[in-house]
């Protein structure tokens, strides 16, 4: 992989995990269930490797970062990746099954960040629906 | 039978657990296979009885699934979910007649004395157990060549546990050595002073009562839904694809740490 591909990467991983984070704390709790489902998504859905998620979270990278600089980011996006995020991001707030004031307020931010219409943003609702399920199956551990 | 140095204390507070690692303690030289497999039945029993004080449903269910509900509501730390599925995981490659070599159930043997003193502190609220450091049992000397092998089973025994780590910590949100609470604090306070503007400015939220109801429709009814069902199912078949490949991934690498293993202890490395 040549450097600027893994600083792509590096840039992408760091955008991702920073706008998951920031969903993943918005009702103010930080539960484990909303935690190994982000590595993974990024692992499978935005196809990062192992090294590149690990590096993205490094103090230089991710520590460094403001919500601003995640928007800019996500702004600057191309259009798939920006949908992708989208809908992980969705993944992450339906894991606890609600949505919490601040967390739709993340949600809107980043859709009108990437420039979603309400239809394109519809679309990533369903696909995080889809996609936590697949992730979550634990409807009788919640019983 | 000999009280054991490492787990005798556990007598007072779980008898069969403490019972199960003793006799772990006294295979791990002689039978490896057999430690891991005592070994994972203590955890087993472990998690069985902390199932009962917080999902007693799950009592009935697979150690894989007690253990997620007990990670889920947050009553094993990461590292001892940890500790655990690596007992798990060796203890069944144990139970499906594997080799092992002595180094790999000596470690898990280290990781079950590191849970030990956890575990009493949970059953038994309020107690103050005093866990002493670790010690390897004692065993008779070795060969040269025994040895030298050890000491090979302890480099892999490392190799794979800093393997084990990275693939941790790419999956992880946020990475072990970073203050969560700390960060979580300052995210929610800079999204709230965003809400603030967004407030005064008058902007409105992308329609929570739309997100409200692709959250409580059922995947099943999500699937037939004449809007969304064709791109969702495709969705589904794109997704699970994706994820069955990096799962396909990790459980590779799994396999190669185990054959690994096998070889060392057939000496063939």
């Amino acid at each position: 992989m040549s450097d600027s591909m893994l600083n792509t990467q590096i840039q992408l991983a760091t955008t991702w995990f920073l706008a998951a984070r920031t969903m993943a704390v918005a009702d103010g709790n930080v539960p484990k269930v909303k935690e190994a489902a982000a590595g993974l998504y990024a692992r499978a859905i935005l196809e990062l490797p192992e090294r590149v998620c690990i590096e993205a979270k490094q103090p230089g990278n991710i520590g460094a970062l403001k919500i601003e600089d995640c928007l800019l980011a996500v702004r600057n996006l191309p259009r798939e990746l920006g949908e992708k995020i989208m809908t992980g991001v969705m993944m992450i707030a339906y894991s606890n099954k609600a949505m919490h004031p601040l967390e739709v307020r993340w949600a809107s931010m980043l859709a009108s960040a990437i420039g979603l219409s309400e239809e394109d943003f519809q679309r990533c609702c369903v696909g995080a629906r889809v996609i936590a399920t697949m992730l979550n199956p634990s409807d009788e551990e919640g019983a | 039978m000999p009280n054991s140095n490492n787990f005798g204390f556990m007598d007072r507070y779980d008898q069969r657990v403490g019972r199960l690692a003793g006799q772990a303690e006294r295979y791990v030289y002689t039978d490896p296979e057999s430690c891991l497999f005592k070994l994972r039945l203590m955890v087993e029993t472990m998690a069985r009885t902390l199932i009962e004080m917080q999902a007693p449903h799950l009592v009935d269910s697979d150690l894989s699934t007690m253990l997620r509900s007990l990670e889920r509501s947050q009553m094993l730390s990461r590292a001892h979910a940890d500790q655990m599925h690596a007992i798990r995981r060796d203890g069944n490659s144990a139970v499906h007649g594997e080799t092992t070599p002595g180094p790999t159930a000596m470690r898990r043997l280290h990781d079950a004395h590191r849970l030990s003193g956890w575990y009493c502190r949970i059953v038994k609220r309020g107690a103050k157990v005093e866990l002493h450091a670790f010690e390897p049992p004692p065993r008779q000397s070795l060969d040269a060549k025994k040895a030298a092998e050890w000491k090979k089973g302890e480099a892999l025994e490392s190799t794979i546990e800093k393997q084990r780590q990275q693939t941790r910590e790419a999956l992880l949100l946020f990475s072990e050595t970073e203050d969560t609470n700390a960060i979580a604090k300052s995210l929610v306070d800079e999204l709230k002073g965003w809400d603030e503007i967004a407030i005064e400015a008058g902007e409105p939220l992308i329609d929570a009562e739309f997100v409200a109801l692709v959250m409580a429709m059922d995947i099943e009814k999500l699937l037939e839904h004449p809007r969304f069902g064709v791109p969702s199912k495709e969705a589904h078949a794109r997704a699970e694809a994706q994820f069955n490949a990096v799962r396909e991934d990790l459980e590779s690498k799994e396999k190669s740490f185990r054959m690994q293993r096998q070889e060392l202890a057939r000496g063939e490395d």
